[in-house]
């Protein structure tokens, strides 16, 4: 049984401060992924997500702010309509896409939060290592 | 043949007088087909106008505006190609007013070699020769129905070929970034071939040829390592008309939607460059 290693990009405003209100009401979740914080989910571009993976994530998974509720106004919709055909490439290209996750937390949603993450990571798991399959 | 190449130089004959050139194909020193400026001054160029094989023509277009915005032209182009001029209008690339197009549409043959499912015009005004039907695609079908190991060890194998000679890039008419993410240090590293695995270069340009691709197949033709990789572009146009009702070059109106939000509305667009 291997721990797989997962990036979290989170946004600013409402995913991050979901992952505080999380920790704030002490929830438990896997230690496995890194949170990294964004501006606004649609900072994070394909070439992002891909070099995670090429420096040697298991996973990646994206959280942003429900859809009219982003700070920018528009700016999840970028990513709800960009990282969606990255899955589709990564189907295509012979990688799982189930390993990139895209989902939506706001500020109140700790629990959610801990959820989607034990889901993720369960399914990671479940997955071998990315850097052995792509050997 | 003969006959599309000879209404073909009565068109342009006729297009001359009210143009300052016109952009088609010609047999150069050697035999070789290269895009040629046809002007009425030398007209007797047009003993040399070729079809086959095709060659870029947008992109010598491109050229060409980009030192004379104001050129009054002409171009010969098949359905990919005006389907490129078309998406090249939509990202403000070129002017459509002092363009003429003359539409040439594909043969059986050229359609087979293309795999192209879309071998006729339908913008041009001028056309010469029949339209016809869009052939099947075998090969994207092919790796396509492979299953998730074989298509990693099929892309893996084509990948590791790749000497990044950047052919694809270079003559795709959609890449007219200035910047180019593909030259930046962070995404593609230089001097390491083959390139590590998955391969950030090719995954990267087939996600900035979504909603853009036109499905020329310039890049396959020119690559020097044969990597087939207007297959994942074609996947993609499929997937992008299925969840945002968009092809590219289909309609002169219609954005594309990667300035669109999700209601349909225009993007807000702030004082940074776009």
């Amino acid at each position: 049984m291997y721990e797989p290693k997962i990036i979290g990009f989170l946004c600013n405003w409402c995913s991050y401060r979901g992952a505080d209100t999380a920790g704030m009401a002490r929830m438990k979740y896997p230690p496995n992924v890194k949170i990294i914080r964004v501006p606004c989910s649609g900072r994070i571009s394909p070439e992002l997500v891909l070099r995670s993976f090429r420096e040697g994530a298991d996973g990646v998974i994206l959280l942003g702010c429900h859809i009219g509720d982003c700070h920018y106004a528009t700016g999840n919709h970028r990513t709800a309509k960009r990282m969606p055909v990255l899955k589709k490439l990564m189907e295509y290209t012979g990688i799982e896409p189930e390993r990139l996750y895209i989902n939506w937390v706001s500020a109140a949603e700790g629990e959610k939060f801990t959820t989607v993450i034990k889901e993720f990571t369960e399914t990671i798991s479940a997955l071998p290592p990315f850097v052995e399959t792509m050997k | 043949m003969t006959d599309r190449l000879t209404t073909l130089r009565k068109t342009i004959e006729n297009v001359l007088p009210n143009v300052e050139g016109v952009l088609a194909l010609r047999i150069g020193p050697g035999g070789i087909t290269a895009p040629h400026l046809f002007s009425k001054e030398h007209s007797e160029e047009l003993d040399k106008l070729a079809l086959w094989p095709k060659e870029p023509v947008p992109d010598t277009l491109k050229i060409i505006l980009r030192a004379h915005p104001d050129a009054k032209l002409a171009i010969v182009c098949r359905g990919c190609e005006e389907r490129g001029i078309v998406e090249m209008f939509k990202h403000s690339q070129l002017n459509l007013d002092n363009l003429t197009l003359i539409g040439l549409q594909c043969e059986q043959d050229e359609a087979e070699f293309c795999r192209c499912a879309k071998p006729f015009t339908v913008h041009s005004k001028l056309t010469v020769g029949e339209p016809i039907e869009g052939v099947p695609d075998p090969l994207t079908a092919k790796i396509e129905a492979m299953s998730q190991p074989e298509k990693q060890a099929f892309w893996k194998q084509e990948f590791e070929h790749c000497i990044k000679c950047y052919g694809c890039r270079n003559i795709c008419p959609q890449c007219f970034c200035n910047i180019c993410a593909l030259e930046d240090e962070t995404w593609v590293e230089t001097g390491r071939l083959p390139m590590p695995n998955p391969s950030m270069y090719h995954m990267v340009r087939a996600m900035h040829m979504t909603a853009k691709c036109v499905a020329c197949r310039e890049c396959e033709e020119t690559c020097p390592a044969d990597i087939p990789m207007a297959v994942h572009f074609r996947l993609i146009a499929r997937d992008v008309r299925e969840m945002f009702n968009y092809e590219p070059g289909a309609s002169m109106d219609q954005k594309p939607p990667q300035l669109l939000v999700l209601e349909e509305g225009e993007y807000e667009r702030s004082g940074l460059p776009h």
